[in-house]
């Protein structure tokens, strides 16, 4: 018998899942995607470099920028560009900026309804609407950083190799260090009504995240050393399945917001590591659901981060100068953090400037075969205890808390 | 108080971009929520208990039979139904990548998989009769509010149709085509994003389609040509939004 569930609500992109039942007892379960193809390594062949992030970006709403930044930095590492501390500096900015908002809209329209019992984060807002404006309060912070570094809330093209198209002026960068200081109340409540739900979904084997806390030169795992994707993550393509499946050193792993805290809690900024010790012992158990109290940690980071950034930046004052960039044939990986985890854009380039090959694995692709591990145990522990509404609400719990982005799957096919 | 009216989004194929710039309206959006119940929006909400609509936003390419099937459900229940964003009115940047859907399917995936029920990614438009297309890779969240609140008035809501051009002299923007020397497609792309890229110092890109009538892309096309662009990239870049017309 196949238990159908319907398609995945309030999650990014369109997807559901099949739990295969033999003989009373779950067997197997599969992670269906049924979003259409999206082409996007074919469609940046033979483009000229210059036109490809603002291309690349257009892979997802939720963190164009990641996929902005993550198609410059694999150019300029295929060119041998390097740039100032500034450009790195209102790049991590950026990101920031999208780390609030796509954090913002997961935890408070996408979990919170669940955690109060509601379909959706309009209803709730007749109960918790001081709630729902907190998330609507960060997430607009959040877009209007990215507005202001990647030019639009979405799909800018200011991020380009080299630099920028257009710099903030100083009154804009005071407007984010004021505001992030006034906003980091708000993000502290999230972390105590986070850490107050229980775990569910299977414990992670493995993590991955990238050697810096928002991006890297290379990967870093819970083992030793750091590494490129291509020695230890395996993509293959599964004839059950709709999604090329990733799997580090042949198991299931985990990317995203609490791989990043395990990895790298030194790099935090001082609340958030204080934040993160009040809760290591919880989130040191690998749970997946975890992943929702380790985004409200983040929240608290970025707002931190953005302060310190901006005050940074305004100390030094801004200059505003790009570095030019020589093209020459070349290969090069750009490694981002996007808000739901490792990002991949790998790129050769040939001499004329032209991309000659790419292949992008985004996060929701590396965790594939992680969320059905995940979705396989709690079916197995649910299936025959409870009624079917039960089961289903879980098991988009246990997807959800992944904060899965099925159009960013660019390797996805529906079958 | 009358009625709200009921209001769906049906995203098909895409970034989520379209669908995700609805939540960005804000207070807008609560604005909006005093006309409309909305009664299938699946990013957003968990309830799906629509089975008519007087308003349907469709955001995506047609990629795949699910589409296909989505796309005519939202047709056959809702009174007006709207092409929403450069995916659904032109194809966008997925549409755009040329070559039968068998051959692409093997160079991405290889051998394995059936890729019978993959489409062609197409717009919207090309599948069934809208009664308003609205482009933008996303569009602009002010315009589909105006869009929306025309429709709630009982207005018929006007399509913008002068390019970009006329947005980015209003602002005063430096021209970067003719200063700069960028590949702007600013004159042959519709306004109504208030000339958003050239607020960067960069050229348009063209994602809101290409502007039909009196515009003239053959002289865009000289014009990028003694900047010194060769043909296959303005060819290419002319391409990357709207291989359809709507
Ligand atoms: S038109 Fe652009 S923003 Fe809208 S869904 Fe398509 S790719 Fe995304
Ligand atoms: S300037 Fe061009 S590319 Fe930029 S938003 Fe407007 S239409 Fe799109």
């Amino acid at each position: 018998m196949i238990i159908e569930l319907r398609e995945f609500t309030r999650v990014e992109g369109n997807g559901k899942a099949e739990i295969v039942v033999e003989n009373g007892e779950v067997k197997d379960v599969r992670l269906k995607i049924v979003e259409g193809p999206r082409f996007f390594e074919l469609l940046t062949l033979g483009r000229h470099y210059y036109d490809v992030p603002d291309l690349e970006a257009r892979i997802c709403a939720i963190c164009y920028l990641s996929h902005s930044v993550a198609s410059v930095l694999g150019i300029e590492k295929a060119f041998g560009v390097e740039v100032s501390e500034e450009i790195q500096l209102l790049r991590e900015l950026g990101l920031i900026g999208e780390l609030l908002e796509s954090h913002a809209l997961h935890l408070y329209l996408l979990v919170a309804p669940d955690v109060f019992g509601y379909p959706d984060a309009i209803r709730m807002a007749t109960k918790h609407g001081e709630l729902v404006k907190e998330g609507l309060a960060l997430k607009a912070f959040g877009n209007s950083i990215r507005e202001l570094i990647g030019g639009r809330e979405i799909h800018g093209i200011n991020v380009k190799p080299g630099g920028f198209g257009r710099y903030p002026t100083v009154e804009e960068l005071e407007n984010i260090e004021r505001e992030s200081g006034a906003l980091l109340r708000l993000a502290r409540r999230a972390v105590r009504l986070f850490a107050s739900l229980e775990p569910y979904g299977e414990k992670a084997g493995h993590f991955v995240a990238t050697d810096g806390y928002l991006w890297g030169d290379k990967l870093i795992s819970d083992e030793d050393g750091s590494f490129h994707y291509t020695e230890r993550i395996e993509e293959r393509s599964l004839v059950y399945s709709f999604a090329k499946q990733s799997r580090y050193k042949g198991e299931p792993f985990f990317v995203g917001a609490l791989p990043r805290l395990l990895l790298k809690a030194e790099m935090l900024t001082p609340t958030a590591k204080r934040l993160f010790e009040e809760h290591r012992e919880k989130l040191a158990t690998g749970y997946v659901s975890y992943n929702n109290l380790a985004q409200a940690i983040e929240l608290v980071y970025a707002l931190e981060r953005a302060g310190e950034i901006a005050k940074k930046l305004l100390d030094k004052g801004i200059k505003g100068e790009n570095v030019p960039v020589e093209v020459k044939e070349g290969e090069g990986i750009g490694y981002v953090e996007a808000p739901r985890g490792v990002l991949i854009h790998h790129y050769r380039i040939d001499s004329g400037g032209k991309i000659a090959y790419s292949n992008i694995i985004t996060p929701t692709a590396l965790n594939h075969a992680m969320m059905e591990a995940s979705l396989f145990k709690e079916a197995r522990k649910l299936y025959g205890e409870t009624d079917e509404t039960v089961l289903v609400q879980r098991l988009e719990e246990t997807v959800r808390a992944f904060d899965p982005c099925i159009s960013c799957s660019v390797h996805i096919v529906k079958l | 108080m009358m009625d709200k009216l009921k209001l769906a989004v049906f995203e098909l194929t895409d970034c989520g971009g379209c669908a995700l710039n609805i939540l960005f309206l804000y207070e807008k959006l609560f604005d909006l929520l005093e006309f409309y119940e909305i009664t299938e929006f699946h990013m957003a909400t968990s309830l799906s208990e629509g089975s008519h609509y007087d308003v349907a936003l469709v955001t995506g390419t047609v990629s795949s039979q699910r589409d296909l099937a989505l796309l005519k459900e939202a047709r056959n229940h809702s009174d007006y139904l709207i092409a929403l964003g450069t995916c659904a009115t032109h194809g966008s940047v997925q549409a755009s990548v040329e070559g039968s859907i068998r051959e692409k399917l093997k160079r991405v995936y290889g051998d394995e998989g059936n890729p019978m029920r993959a489409l062609d990614s197409k717009p919207v438009v090309e599948y069934v009769a809208v009664d308003f297309a609205l482009p933008g890779c996303p569009y602009d969240k002010n315009e589909v509010y105006q869009v929306l609140m025309d429709i709630a008035k009982g207005i018929e809501p006007v399509k913008k149709d002068y390019p970009v051009c006329v947005e980015c002299k209003l602002n005063e923007y430096e021209c970067v085509l003719v200063k700069k020397g960028l590949p702007c497609l600013g004159p042959i792309t519709y306004g109504g994003c208030n000339a958003a890229c050239i607020r960067s110092g960069l050229g348009c890109i063209g994602c809101r389609g290409p502007l039909p009538g009196e515009v003239n892309p053959a002289s865009e096309y000289e014009i990028l040509k003694d900047l010194g662009y060769d043909d296959d990239y303005i060819l290419r870049k002319f391409k990357t939004f709207a291989r359809w017309e709507p």
